[in-house]
């Protein structure tokens, strides 16, 4: 029979009172209350006692047994006198444990550069346009095409729905418009400079925050045919001039009095231009033709951006149901677009949405997530080997804790000092972040994309605030864990290291960090390696074309006959050809193309070449002829189609497709006098669709030089000086073929590089964590690792033996990483035409950068461990 | 200090007087219990001792851990000089009231 000592009051009582009850009195109640407990489990049995024993717990709970608050509490000291010795023990321990706080601040200071980088240009997205005073009152309209197949946004909308605006409806208070259409070039000391620039009404500068360095504000934009300058802009056509009352000439757009010069604007803004001109010149030149005739033409949608301001009182409401009535006067099944006006919020322009047609370049806000959460991604990997390694190292501070707690110390003052040591760590980390910085900034900005968004990474006082605010974010997260843990170790367990054996059991959340690091970093090695695998693949592929030692220079309007006939006297250039378009670099021309004229006309691409085009390319003619040389306007009733446009077109073979004839458009009738083999003029990741080479030298914007190659530099040097005299007025613009592809290609090398330095942070940041728990783990079983070897275990079974658990979580790390990385990678890899495919190559490449880092790491511990001498282990036991 | 206390204060504080040296929490309430007959909970027991002890009638200390309570130890209260002068005073009351009753009526009692 059991005594009755053996049967404890309700565990679930004793950790309710251990909860409520205050310290002080904790043990003589418990007493008491348990030797009641055996009293009245022999008066009425052990059913009975445990119900009085819960009955009682309840009654103690009272003013005097509950748990103070500090400021109550008999142990009130100042707290903040602690800190001092907070910090002189954090320091010692991190300099104690140099190995730890190595990797601990490389690994956060690293991670923490990148997401400095991000918050510069998370910053530098939310500074545009802040220095409008009226920019939480402005609005602009938008339009949405409800039908055709633009899924976007799109910022500009048809002209007049400005001026119907005013007059219908009394609230608004003012109103701009912009006009596109001021862009042309300027004859200055012989060079031509372009300019870039909106027609807009004189209300510019009420609405606007743009201030004036010269010229009056009030009657810049009024009269026709008067412009207002950018200061760059000004300085640069009237060098050392005072531009005001100079006149410049606009090619076809006119002549145009400067009769204001902006000030320098004092922050970034949306609206990007050069020039601005008035919205009164618009008149004369959509009536004689120059500009297409928009002004009063509702289904004009993509020319002009209307922006607004309120009344007070007036709502945006009533604006709303007017655009709805615009929309139901002006566009129905028989317009070219059903439309759908909406009003869009200054604020939320940039950093805002993706819409089509903005009024300047600007990087979608998903863009931005997206990096934010590259960057959250190898942060938390940091913070996990932080939280992981002093989890882990808490075994050697119990005693520490044990001792403080003795001393009086309360578990807030102890959870407050382990943060503090955390927030020291990502404290130094941030020094050194701010340090990589210096390196980082310029490799970002170097990127291709960051130079047409024109980012502005600034160090301004408010970056660095937020640096520190974020590094104190990143301290707290990432030692609130480790703190709460430790900290809530018994005096007498920590003195005594039981916790040894029975908290460090449950590692249950170190082991998940170190599979989700592992996770993380394998999904973004595979991603990695295969977006590498996709671009190399589509650089290198043969695009069935020639492309060496061919320049491609920009006619610039000038005339391609002269040019040629120029340049065919130079003895290197082998072949001179004429096109419109240069393969492979993002843009096609379209045309319709029928083979009777009543048939559905079909959309094939078209390039305008000349005779020797085929020739330079060194196309593979299959059927048919070339056009004939020295024809020329004759040939532009031939055309030379590829295989693929022979197939769509629905001829038997390319044979039989010479000497067809098809209608062009609407009811230009040419005949096949060609095939080409096909060959790859799209962008990589697209199909090659139908094509047609049409004879139109009047279309021809760049002269296709093939060089000897001998002397590349000198070559070129040499065309050089034929077009200085050709035409003095524009530089000469040149590039190789390869290098304008390069050029286009430069966005996919711009995200190789992301992705693959993120990558390879992620993966060097998981070997350090798992170098740090190796070492650790394997430093609290040396004496067992010790006394193993002297009852004769192996070597190679005792490094078995400790690599064994992180065996398991590599398997565990591999299945879900892999199967992640498939999944995520197919989704984009399926947008490709010519797509690379995982093969078992892909995974076998990260699969061995794990197992080099797991037997770099772990290995190299564990065979440290074993090949010590047992004696040095064992001797002080 | 006030010192006034209640009739229940008055029987715990007499039974730590009793038990000298000896008194805490449960002992008191058995000593209720088995006295006066009277049903008492020792959470009601706790609380007179720290008002008396707050009071500065009582004074506590701890103890030792004998008997069946898995090692805890006891808050053994003792009472105080001002304890004590308290006792008396309620006491000298009591008996006050107690002669002013006339005499013939406690024969019959």
């Amino acid at each position: 029979m059991k005594s009755n000592q053996d049967i404890l009051p309700p565990k679930s009582a004793d950790r309710f009172f251990k909860w409520y009850c205050n310290d002080a009195l904790f043990d003589s109640i418990y007493g008491d209350l348990y030797e009641r407990f055996l009293e009245n489990i022999e008066a009425n049995g052990e059913k009975k006692a445990k119900r009085k024993y819960w009955v009682d717990v309840i009654r103690f709970m009272n003013k005097h047994t509950l748990k103070r608050s500090n400021k109550t509490s008999q142990f009130n000291s100042n707290n903040t006198a602690m800190f001092s010795n907070y910090f002189k023990v954090g320091f010692r321990n991190l300099i104690k444990n140099k190995s730890f706080t190595i990797i601990n601040v490389l690994g956060l200071s690293v991670s923490m550069a990148v997401c400095l980088v991000i918050i510069l240009m998370i910053n530098d997205q939310m500074g545009y346009d802040n220095f409008q005073t009226n920019r939480d009152k402005i609005y602009r309209f938008t339009h949405e095409r409800t039908n055709g197949n633009v899924g976007l946004p799109i910022a500009t909308v048809p002209m007049p729905i400005g001026e119907r605006i005013q007059s219908d409806y009394s609230g608004i208070k003012e109103l701009v418009r912009f006009r596109r259409g001021l862009n042309g070039e300027i004859l200055q000391n012989g060079k031509a400079i372009s300019l870039v620039g909106y027609y807009t009404d004189p209300s510019f500068f009420d609405m606007f925050s743009f201030e004036l360095e010269q010229g009056d504000k009030k009657t810049a934009l009024v009269n026709p045919n008067s412009v207002v300058l950018r200061k760059d802009i000004a300085e640069k056509l009237f060098p050392g001039k005072n531009p005001i009352g100079e006149t410049i000439e606009l090619s076809e757009n006119g002549t145009y009095l400067v009769t204001g010069v902006l000030e320098e604007f004092p922050g970034k803004t949306h609206i990007q231009f050069e020039a601005l001109a008035s919205m009164s010149s618009v008149s004369t030149l959509e009536k004689d033709g120059t500009l297409k005739s928009v002004q009063q033409n509702w289904q004009s949608t993509t020319a002009s951006w209307v922006y607004f301001t309120l009344n007070d009182g007036a709502d945006l409401g009533s604006v709303q149901s007017y655009l709805t009535d615009y929309e139901n006067e002006n566009y129905d099944e028989t317009t070219e677009y059903i439309v759908e006006f909406n009003i869009q919020k200054m604020t939320d322009i940039t950093p805002g949405p993706l819409y089509g047609n903005q009024i300047g370049s600007a990087m979608p806000n998903f863009f931005v997530y997206g990096l934010g959460i590259l960057a959250l991604l190898i942060i938390i990997c940091a913070a996990f080997n932080y939280t992981n390694l002093s989890a882990a190292r808490a075994l050697t501070r119990t005693k520490e804790v044990g001792v403080r707690k003795v001393m009086g110390a309360r578990k807030r003052q102890l959870t407050l000092q382990f943060i503090v040591e955390s927030i020291l760590v990502s404290m130094l980390s941030l020094v050194v972040a701010i340090g990589l910085l210096q390196f980082l900034i310029p490799a970002f900005e170097g990127l291709q994309m960051s130079s047409l968004l024109s980012w502005d990474l600034k160090m301004t006082g408010k970056a660095y605030l937020q640096f520190f605010v974020f590094s104190i974010g990143v301290g707290l997260i990432t030692g609130l864990f480790p703190a709460l843990y430790m900290s809530s170790f018994q005096p007498i367990q920590a003195m005594k290291s039981i916790i040894s054996s029975n908290k460090l059991s449950k590692v249950s959340l170190r082991k998940a960090l170190i599979v989700s690091q592992f996770v993380i970093s394998l999904v973004l090695v595979v991603s990695s390696t295969l977006v590498f695998k996709q671009v190399k693949f589509m650089i290198e592929k043969d695009y069935g074309y020639a492309k060496e030692n061919i320049i491609n220079v920009q006619l610039q309007g000038q005339d391609f006959g002269i040019l040629k006939t120029e340049l065919q006297k130079l003895p290197f250039v082998n072949e001179i050809s004429g096109t419109n378009n240069i393969p492979n670099t993002g843009m096609h021309y379209d045309i319709e193309v029928r083979r009777n004229s009543p048939d559905e006309p079909m959309d094939f691409n078209y390039f305008s070449v000349d005779e020797s085009y085929i020739d330079n390319l060194e196309l593979e003619l299959i059927a048919g002829s070339n056009f004939i040389p020295g024809q020329g306007e004759g040939n532009e009733k031939a055309i030379i189609i590829n295989e693929t446009a022979v197939k769509d077109l629905g001829f038997d073979s390319p044979i039989n497709a010479v000497g067809e004839t098809v209608t062009l458009m609407d009811s230009t009738i040419v005949s096949i006098s060609g095939v080409v083999k096909d060959y790859n003029y799209m962008v990589l990741y697209m199909e090659i669709n139908p094509l047609v080479l049409r004879y139109r030298s009047d279309e021809f914007n760049y002269a296709q030089v093939k060089l000897s190659g001998f002397d590349i530099s000198g070559e070129i040097q040499q065309i050089e000086n034929v077009w200085e005299e050709f035409d003095p007025n524009h530089e000469f613009q040149f590039n190789t073929f390869q290098g304008q592809i390069d050029e286009f290609n430069a966005f996919f090398f711009d995200i190789i590089y992301i992705i693959g330095l993120i990558s390879f942070l992620s993966i060097s940041i998981a070997g350090m964590g798992l170098l740090g728990i190796a070492t650790y783990s394997i430093q609290i079983r040396l004496k067992e690792v010790s006394v193993r070897k002297v009852l004769g275990a192996s070597v190679k079974g005792l490094i078995l033996l400790l690599s064994k658990g992180f065996l398991k979580l590599f398997a565990i790390a591999m299945v879900i990483g892999f199967s992640l990385a498939y999944l995520g990678n197919s989704a984009w890899l399926n947008g490709f035409a010519y797509r690379v495919n995982f093969g078992i190559g892909i995974f076998l490449i990260a699969a061995s950068a794990m197992v080099i880092i797991g037997i770099s790491t772990i290995g190299l511990q564990a065979y440290r461990a074993t090949s010590n001498n047992p004696a040095d282990a064992l001797r002080d036991d | 200090m006030n010192s006034k206390i209640g009739e229940f204060e008055e029987i715990v504080l007499l039974l730590v007087a009793a038990q000298h040296e000896e008194a805490y929490g449960l002992s008191v309430t058995k000593a209720i219990e088995k006295e006066l007959k009277r049903s008492v909970t020792m959470s009601s027991v706790h609380t007179a001792l720290y008002r008396l002890e707050e009071k500065g009638l009582v004074s506590s200390f701890i103890g030792d851990a004998e008997g069946n309570r898995r090692g805890r130890r006891k808050r053994v209260f003792v009472i105080t000089a001002l304890g004590k002068k308290a006792l008396k005073a309620a006491r000298d009351a009591r008996n006050h009231i107690y002669n002013m009753i006339p005499k013939f009526m406690l024969d019959i009692a």
